[in-house]
């Protein structure tokens, strides 16, 4: 993406030489070009190139952060003034902070230079082929059924060059390469209507994207669906068995989990302090969030090395249903006596770093889907992650696009989009069977903490108990 | 800043665009961050991004690239024009004509160039202490304090020139109170200003540490129907979103909104009167013209509870064959969309005690968590920071009741609306008390 990544790393090195009387800085340049394309009903809603690049620099002074960053010039001259700024942003605090950051955990700081695997560079892409296929899906979400009435398709990709360089000794480049794409149809009928989404987000290039299915195989099942769920009945509302998809098993994993054990909440008070080492979930249960895309190729969330320098590994949050780890950066891992776990992430150049999750999912046992049908007297089995909320204590409520019946073993009938709600870590616990196949299926999501994240979950089928509900 | 404009619209025009379109944006900005009863972080940063929009054969081109190099620029504009030559036809493309502009007071103060971190962190520190200091049970969750010297700029083929310069102070504290194992709901209280003299931050501190206190020791009730009484807060939450979704024309156009086809009908109590005015220099959404340079002005939207016009810009104007309202929204990154300014609901004739007093079996609301939505006015979810209030008077807190409804048959019950009003950051609202609301005890 940039010519002068090896001009721009000198640069950071000799600045953060130059610094005198902070306990650490960290200089990060990233250029980042991101592209949309979005068509509804038949209309070009919105089409967009957007490049944005720029240094961020933050310190620790007197245990006090100061962050700050320039993106019109990143001269030298420039990124010095824009040191003195941090540093002096610091100070500015140290008047008055009552409790000062007490330093940072030791931490093997990465050097080397990563590129994140890509079939199909999406710069060789032409964008006249990225509109191209965006208007077709639409096109054909709203053809392939006839009661489909409306429909809309993204294409949003995201492609990155960083530097990162800190005081400690981290010395790293990256290039990453994170695209989507999803077709939304909406099935219309005397006054009701029913939306089915289908779509892919992770990273990888052009040809991971449509790899496995082309435009009109996404447009094809979102169009499908939506007709079905239009005739469906809704499910009726019960605490009862449910076998949650990969996805759901992701969003439950990343919204109602993940952010308890996010050691800044930790801090504040969430419901898992002081609780490591206890049984929390079922012993099938091992919930890991981890940098790298492990189990399966191509996860959105996989950074490789974290912003602080450190690398992005695999972290077991719970490990056969024991509570194992929470997810720090080096800061909060001094403060719990830890390793820092790699999850400091900053989205854009003046974004400081915080700690956020990356792929986060259950990892697959030994059971076959079909039999966890099969052993289900009454029960639902729920597909399609839908927005859902969480609360600090564990309480959640997800949307699934769709619902099946289970009765006596055998799957009965499609329901309309259901609410599962109940008490995340008492869903663990009930969890009695846990599939074979693994795959990960959040990655059209952003995750939102102060600053967007792109993140990414999954898991295999699981079973547990939960309450259904209605629709939401 | 105008020159690399100019430089723009003419490099598109050398390039082949029939049109064109320049948006810069230049920014000084430093915040604060509070977190867990202390001070977090301080940041600086200076941020400059420009916006490219070419037309070519009625096909939309738009590139945009956060540095200001004249060969930044350039290549922009091709990418642009790229981006324009890929895309299809569409004959509401196209961009105002010039139109005189005057210039808004009362959004630049000079002094704002000298506000430096340091005084943003003394400001961050004074409201901790005002929260803390109200009452030892506060407990401050997170909270900012933010200041912005911005010089917002555009140029088109049409020769419209214009920069103005607009500071902005703004801040915000969350959090409850904690008694033992009892702990409050959440609140939330902000504030903005376009002055140094006019920060007052202990204010949303006290409002903040007030509100979390007085929800404590909750108690349960039984359900019933009843008023309820929104605080500004708690009228943006669930009125504003779906006012605002509903006047907008592009919503309109597209059939998502309750108001298509009600153009002088009555859709709400006569009490109700909502204006867009980004000339109103008490919302920090102030500004002299829109994303695109048509100038702003006082939109009159509803009246008496009818509706009097809806927000459009330059396309969405077009397809209905009217003109454009000055609501061409969005930042330096996108092209423009349609948007509200200030959002201001008219101060009404009662004071708030009034009407509280005036209510008979009622909750006051100081925020609700659920869900709002906007096309179909539905909305369910729970009251947060509630009090009960009977024959006039404030009784007690309320454990989290659920309250589900519609905000549009809601705007029919509307009984009274208070002389006091809060401005929140592009927003002014006053206390709104409707009646006939169901309220679930959990």
């Amino acid at each position: 993406m940039q010519g002068s990544g090896t001009h721009m790393l000198d640069s950071l090195q000799s600045l953060i030489s130059s610094s005198r009387g902070a306990r650490y800085v960290e200089a990060r340049h990233q250029s980042r070009s991101m592209t949309d394309v979005n068509f509804v009903n038949g209309e070009l809603e919105r089409i967009r190139v957007v490049e944005n690049s720029g240094c961020g620099i933050r310190v620790l002074v007197d245990g006090c952060w100061g962050f700050s960053s320039t993106s019109n010039d990143t001269s030298f001259d420039a990124l010095k003034e824009s040191l003195g700024q941090a540093i002096a942003a610091a100070r500015a605090l140290a008047k008055t902070k009552k409790n000062r950051v007490q330093g940072l955990a030791e931490s093997k700081m990465v050097k080397g230079t990563f590129r994140l695997k890509v079939r199909g560079s999406l710069s060789d892409v032409d964008i006249e082929q990225k509109v191209q296929v965006t208007r077709e899906a639409e096109k054909a979400a709203r053809k392939h059924s006839k009661a489909v009435r409306a429909a809309s398709c993204v294409y949003h990709e995201m492609l990155d060059h960083k530097l990162i360089v800190n005081s400690d000794g981290a010395e790293v480049e990256i290039y990453d390469s994170k695209p989507e794409f999803s077709v939304t149809a909406i099935a219309k009928k005397a006054g009701q209507s029913a939306t089915a989404h289908e779509g892919v987000g992770i990273t990888g290039g052009w040809d991971d994207l449509f790899g496995a299915k082309s435009q009109f195989d996404y447009a094809a099942a979102a169009s499908e669906r939506a007709a079905k769920l239009l005739e469906a009945k809704h499910a009726k509302g019960e605490k009862t068995t449910i076998i949650l998809d990969p996805g759901m098993v992701g969003l439950l994993s990343h919204e109602a989990i993940g952010h308890t054990v996010e050691a800044d909440f930790v801090l504040s008070g969430s419901v898992v302090k002081g609780r490591i080492g206890e049984k929390v979930a079922s012993e099938l249960v091992t919930l890991v969030d981890s940098g790298r895309s492990d189990l399966a190729d191509n996860a959105a969330g996989t950074i490789m090395v974290d912003d602080e320098g450190v690398a992005a590994e695999r972290t077991a949050i719970i490990e056969n249903g024991i509570l194992k780890s929470f997810l720090h950066n080096r800061e909060s891992a001094m403060t719990f006596g830890t390793a820092s776990t790699g999850n400091a992430r900053a989205f854009q150049y003046n974004d400081e770093p915080l700690i956020r999750m990356r792929n986060t999912f259950i990892e697959p046992r030994s059971d076959r889907l079909d039999d966890m049908i099969k052993e289900t007297r009454h029960g639902y089995l729920v597909k399609g992650a839908r927005n859902g909320q969480a609360d600090a204590n564990g309480e959640f409520m997800f949307g699934a696009e769709e619902a099946y019946l289970i009765e006596n073993g055998e799957i009965r009938e499609l329901m309309r989009g259901a609410s599962i709600s109940g008490n995340a870590f008492d869903a663990l616990l009930s969890v009695d069977m846990v599939g074979d196949k693994f795959q990960y299926d959040i990655g059209t999501g952003y995750c939102g903490k102060y600053q967007p994240a792109k993140v990414d979950g999954g898991g295999p089928y699981v079973r547990c108990t939960a309450v259904i509900g209605g629709l939401q | 800043m105008l020159d690399v404009l100019r430089y723009a619209i003419k490099e598109a025009e050398a390039q082949g665009a029939d049109d064109a379109e320049a948006y810069a944006a230049v920014s000084a900005e430093s915040e604060v961050f509070i977190e867990n009863n202390d001070l977090k972080q301080a940041k600086s940063q200076a941020i400059s991004s420009i916006g490219i929009r070419v037309l070519l054969n009625g096909s939309l081109g738009f590139y945009s690239v956060n540095r200001l190099s004249k060969d930044d620029v350039k290549g922009a504009v091709s990418m642009a024009i790229k981006v324009a030559r890929v895309s299809p036809k569409d004959r509401y493309n196209s961009l105002p004509s010039r139109s005189k502009v005057r210039l808004l007071r009362g959004i630049y103060d000079r002094k704002a160039e000298s506000f430096e971190a340091s005084d943003a962190a003394g400001l961050a520190a004074e409201m901790l202490q005002a929260a803390k200091s109200y009452d030892n049970r506060v407990s401050v969750d997170s909270g900012n304090l933010a200041s912005a010297v911005a010089t917002h700029a555009l140029a088109n083929s049409n020769g419209t020139e214009l920069k103005e310069r607009i500071s902005t102070f703004s801040w915000s504290i969350m959090g409850m109170a904690i008694e033992g194992s009892n702990v409050s709901s959440f609140d939330f209280q902000s504030g903005g200003s376009h002055f140094v003299k006019d920060i007052d931050a202990r204010r949303a501190s006290v409002e903040f540490a007030e509100t979390v206190v007085n929800s404590l020791g909750p108690q349960r009730i039984t359900s019933f129907r009843g008023e309820m009484l929104l605080t500004p807060s708690a009228v943006s939450e669930l009125v504003e979103e779906v006012i605002s979704h509903s006047i907008n024309s592009d919503t309109v156009q597209k059939k998502s909104s309750q108001f298509a086809g009600k153009l002088g009908k009555k859709v709400s109590s006569e009490l109700l009167a909502v204006e867009d005015d980004a000339t109103n220099t008490e919302g920090l959404g102030a500004a002299s013209f829109d994303r695109e340079g048509v100038p702003h002005r006082r939109n009159v939207v509803i009246e008496k509870g009818v509706l009097k016009k809806f927000l459009y810009n330059t396309y969405t104007a077009r397809k209905d064959g009217v003109r454009s309202t000055g609501n061409a929204g969005g930042s330096t990154s996108s092209p423009p969309s349609v948007s509200a300014t200030n959002f201001i609901i008219r101060p009404g004739r009662s004071s708030l005690n009034a009407l509280v007093s005036e209510m008979e079996n009622g909750i006051i609301i100081s925020r609700f968590s659920g869900n709002v939505n906007p096309v179909n006015g539905d909305f369910s979810g729970v009251v947060k920071g509630g009090r009960l209030v009977k024959n006039g008077e404030i009784k007690h807190a309320v454990k989290e009741v659920m309250m589900a409804g519609n905000v549009f048959d809601a705007l029919r019950h509307l009984t009274g609306v208070s002389r006091e009003q809060k401005a929140i950051f592009d927003s002014i609202l006053p206390y709104m008390r409707f009646d006939n609301v169901s309220f679930t005890a959990g």
